[in-house]
Formats: structure tokens, sequence, C-alpha cells
């Protein structure tokens, strides 16, 4: 029983990681069809900016209040990533709308040099973070322990995914956002100024890579390639949910997540990754659309 | 109301129309008519500013609007109704009818005279865009439209594809609004016997130039027809 719930809490755990990650892809990659292979990169911004603000804390700022600095560095890590997406929208981004493997490409390049801007600012060695103390140790239930720091990723998921939504889905911008994404020509023939709609968008998909990186940041080391180890998890569970759907990227990371320790504890960790894409392959050959694809009447009749 | 002098138009490195001059006077119903492929809708687009036009002047009420994007000209009173309708799909026709009114910065209710032209959108009104039928989507689309307080209504071919008794209605929700809400209104269609029932002014287009123009009661009609059928 104790194993079970620690395993499940284990799943749980992994799977609001992949989805904190995937959260920003599936704004950019999945509302906007842009495939940004610097995605990454600004997670890894968003750590090293987490390391940043608190070097600064410790520096300037009394002990006393140094565990605050984390709030200042979630805050500090969605504002730089998303005025980063957004001069990165509006100098390339924006020039290659509905031309896939050129921004591909391009975004990809932004990726290896914002790598080894990092290399070059932080060095080769990886750097750590020291958790705020009140994100130290865990409770433990009956023999099974929730540390704090998964838990607190928990509800930091849990608090993005319900303003992704709202914005999305209930806001005047989110509305404006959709119909730019569903046809571009007629939104602006609605008065909406979509140039302005899709810089915003993207930033806001950057930011929330940068939120993301200020969370694994408590989770191990930072180093210039922290980046590329989630966001392939990110890109899967993004298109094994279906492009374009929350609850799709919902559902995706959890089968990813809960695939990755399940398997693991039967098997090995190499294994369980094999299993996990096994699955995925499966899925997307019955449902190439992923598990949530859009329907409706054809326009045209 | 709207005047366009010598404008070019290209879709990407190919010039479709070239030196082509329009008016349309205030209050009046005015229709361009043409066989397929002849620049109609491409004149529509270069009034909305969807395409590339770098030559030529198009003055909305005296202003020059040439260069301005897209969403300011709706936001100066120009209403567009496309070809195909594009009705958002994923969206409810509430929603739809929402972005016209949120885009102009308004939090306005919707007006009471939009459901009383289109009752169906009422009744549909949590329904998807996409899930209307081809006439219900005409409709909205014109709905959609008219909530955006354009001064200048402008439609791509509003009968395509569309019945007989459905094109009746829409031919007479035109009428309306021109009538009683004073809107000027441009139509690009193919189906003569509509256009011949529903204009005041008629152009008729042929390889991206204006070739017959007058008033419709004043035209001959044969002629207009041979010209559109060869």
């Amino acid at each position: 029983m104790e194993q079970f719930v620690n395993t499940f809490f284990n799943c749980v755990s992994l799977s609001s990681i992949i989805l904190l990650t995937s959260l920003g892809l599936a704004i950019t990659f999945g509302l906007m069809k842009v495939i940004n292979m610097a995605h990454g990169e600004f997670l890894m911004i968003g750590a090293y900016m987490t390391y940043v603000v608190q070097n600064i804390f410790e520096r300037f700022f009394p002990t006393a209040i140094f565990s605050l600095y984390y709030f200042f560095a979630l805050i500090a890590a969605f504002v730089v990533t998303f005025f980063l997406g957004a001069v990165l929208e509006r100098t390339i981004i924006s020039r290659l709308y509905g031309r896939e493997i050129d921004s591909l490409l391009a975004t990809w390049g932004i990726s290896l040099i914002l790598q080894q801007a990092a290399r070059s600012i932080f060095g080769m060695q990886g750097v750590n973070v020291r958790a705020p103390s009140f994100l130290n140790g865990g409770i433990t239930i009956g023999g099974c322990t929730f540390s704090y720091n998964r838990m607190f990723i928990l509800g930091l998921v849990i608090v993005c995914l319900i303003a992704v939504w709202y914005i999305m889905y209930r806001s005047t911008f989110g509305k404006q956002m959709r119909a730019v994404m569903q046809n571009r020509a007629m939104a602006q023939c609605m008065g909406i100024n979509s140039k302005k709609v899709d810089m915003i968008t993207f930033s806001f998909g950057s930011g929330l890579a940068g939120l993301a990186g200020c969370s694994v940041a408590l989770l191990g080391s930072i180093d210039s390639t922290i980046g590329q180890s989630y966001i392939v998890n990110s890109f899967i569970s993004v298109v094994l949910g279906g492009v374009g759907k929350l609850t799709g990227t919902v559902l995706g990371s959890s089968i990813i997540g809960f695939g990755s320790i399940g398997f693991e504890n039967y098997t090995s960790a190499s294994i369980a990754k094999a299993a996990v894409l096994l699955i995925v392959i499966i899925v997307l050959q019955f449902r190439p659309q992923g598990l949530f694809s859009v329907k409706s009447r054809k326009l045209d009749e | 109301m709207l005047k366009i002098k010598n404008i070019d138009s290209y879709y990407g490195e190919s010039r479709i129309i070239s030196s082509l001059s329009l008016d349309v006077d205030k209050g009046k119903i005015v229709c361009l008519i043409g066989r397929n492929g002849v620049g109609k809708s491409t004149t529509l687009k270069s009034i909305m500013g969807l395409v590339r036009t770098p030559k030529g002047s198009i003055l909305l009420d005296g202003e020059e609007i040439i260069k301005t994007p897209t969403y300011n000209r709706v936001r100066k009173g120009i209403g567009y109704v496309p070809q195909g309708r594009d009705i958002f799909p994923q969206m409810t026709v509430y929603e739809n009818l929402m972005l016209g009114l949120q885009a102009k910065g308004s939090k306005k209710e919707m007006p009471e005279y939009i459901y009383k032209l289109f009752p169906i959108l009422k009744k549909f009104e949590k329904r998807k865009g996409g899930d209307l039928s081809g006439g219900q989507q005409q409709q909205l689309a014109i709905a959609r439209a008219l909530v955006t307080e354009p001064k200048i209504l402008i439609l791509d071919e509003p009968t395509e594809g569309i019945q007989p008794s459905v094109i009746q209605d829409i031919g007479n929700v035109i009428r309306k609004i021109n009538s009683e809400l004073g809107l000027t209104v441009l139509i690009v269609e193919q189906y003569l016997d509509f256009v011949l029932g529903i204009s005041d002014y008629l152009y008729l287009m042929e390889k991206g130039e204006i070739i017959i123009q007058g008033n419709t009661a004043e035209l001959d009609a044969k002629e207009v027809q041979d010209k559109m059928t060869h």
C-alpha cells in the first residue's frame, strides 16, 4: 500500500512537471503551429533567472528574507522569457508564419546561440539553487513521504492550468487569440490587430516556459542543456494529446508521466523509456491527430 | 463613400488587377459582376487590405486608406463578408458575433436589431459556427460584419451555394440593411438575376478591368448577360 501511494505520488509529480513544461508549448506549437526549437532554452533561461535572483538576494538582502527570493524568481523568470519571446516573435517568427520547416531551422539556430550564451555567462559547470526553506523536507503520512517542493510544483501547475484555461476560453483576448489562430485574415477583417495578438500569444507561451524553468530549478542542477532534457517529453505530450487542445495536453503529459514511472518500477529506466515511446507510436498509428482532435462540419458545402 | 482610383493588386508576384477605378456612392447598393477569375474578389480584398496594392488610391469618406492595416480599415467602417463566409468554426455563434463587437473596444451589448434581422442566430446562439448550414453561416457572416458598425458593407458572392428561397431572404436582408440602417453596400456576384433585382449601380469586370458600368435600370440586361456568358 505504502509503495503504491509513493509510486502514485511520483507519477503525479512527474506528470505535473511534464505538463508544466508542455503548457507553453501547447500554446506556441499547439495553437500557433510554430515549431519553436528554442522553447527548451526559454525553460533554461527561466532556470538561470532563478539562480540569478537567488544570488542577488544572497548578496544584497538580509538572510531573514532569503526564502522569499523564490517568488521574485518566478516573476522574473516569467517576465524575462515573456519579453524575449516578444523579441523573438517580432524579429524572426513573425516573418516565417506558414513556413514550418524554415521556422524550425531558424529557431534551432536560436536554441544553439542561447545555449552557447548560457555557457559563456555561467560556465560549463552546472549551477544549483538552494530551495527556499519552506520547500525543504516534506510531510510523512503513514510511511509515505510527500516532499514539499514536488507538492509546490503540483500546485503551481494547477494554478497555471487554470490561468491558461481562463485566458484561452473565457477572456476577450483568448477569443481574439483563437480567432487569429483559426483564420488570420478573417480575424483582421473583424478589426483584430492580429500582429499584436500573435506577439502576445507567443510571448505568453514563452513566459510559461520560463515559469517551468523556475520550478525545475528546484529539482536538480542547472546547465545549458537543461532545456533539451525536458523539451522532448513536452513535444511528445502535446502531439500525443492532440494539437490545439488543453485537455489533450493534460492527458498526454499524464500518460507519459505515469507510463515512465509505472514501467520503471517493474523494469528499468531505459526499458520504461522505450515502452512509453512504443505507446506513443501505437496511439498515433490509430489516432494520427492525437487523442483529442478538433472536429467540425466542413465550412464550404 | 468609397472611391478607388487606379489601383494595382498583386497575389505574390502576379498582378491580378491593373489600374482599376470604381466608385461607390453613399446609400447605394452597387454590384460588381463578371465571370470567374476576372479579379472581382481581388478587388474586394484590395479594399480590405488583404492583398498587396502598391499603386493607386482608396478613399473612404475622403480619407486615404490604402496604407492602413486591415483591422484599422474595419474600425474606420468597412464591414466585410468574405466568399465562403469564413465563420470561425470552433466558436459558438455568440462568440463569433462578440468578436466584431469587442474588436472595436466597446463593452456594449449586442444590438437588438441583429437578432431582429436574423432570428435564427438567437435560436442557435450556443451552437458552434461550424455546425450551421451554409445559409445560416451566411446570415451569421452578415450579422458579424454588422456588429462592427460599418458605414459600408462589402459582400463577396453572398448567394454562392445557397438554396433559392434563402437567397431571397438574404436579398431582403440586404435591402433592409440599405434602406433602414442606411448602409452603403458593395456586392460581388455572379448570379445575374439576383444582381439585377437588388442593385442601383452596376460594374461589369473582365480581365482585371471594368468594361461596362451604369445605373442598373438603364443598362441593357441582354448585353450584360452576353458579356457574362461569353
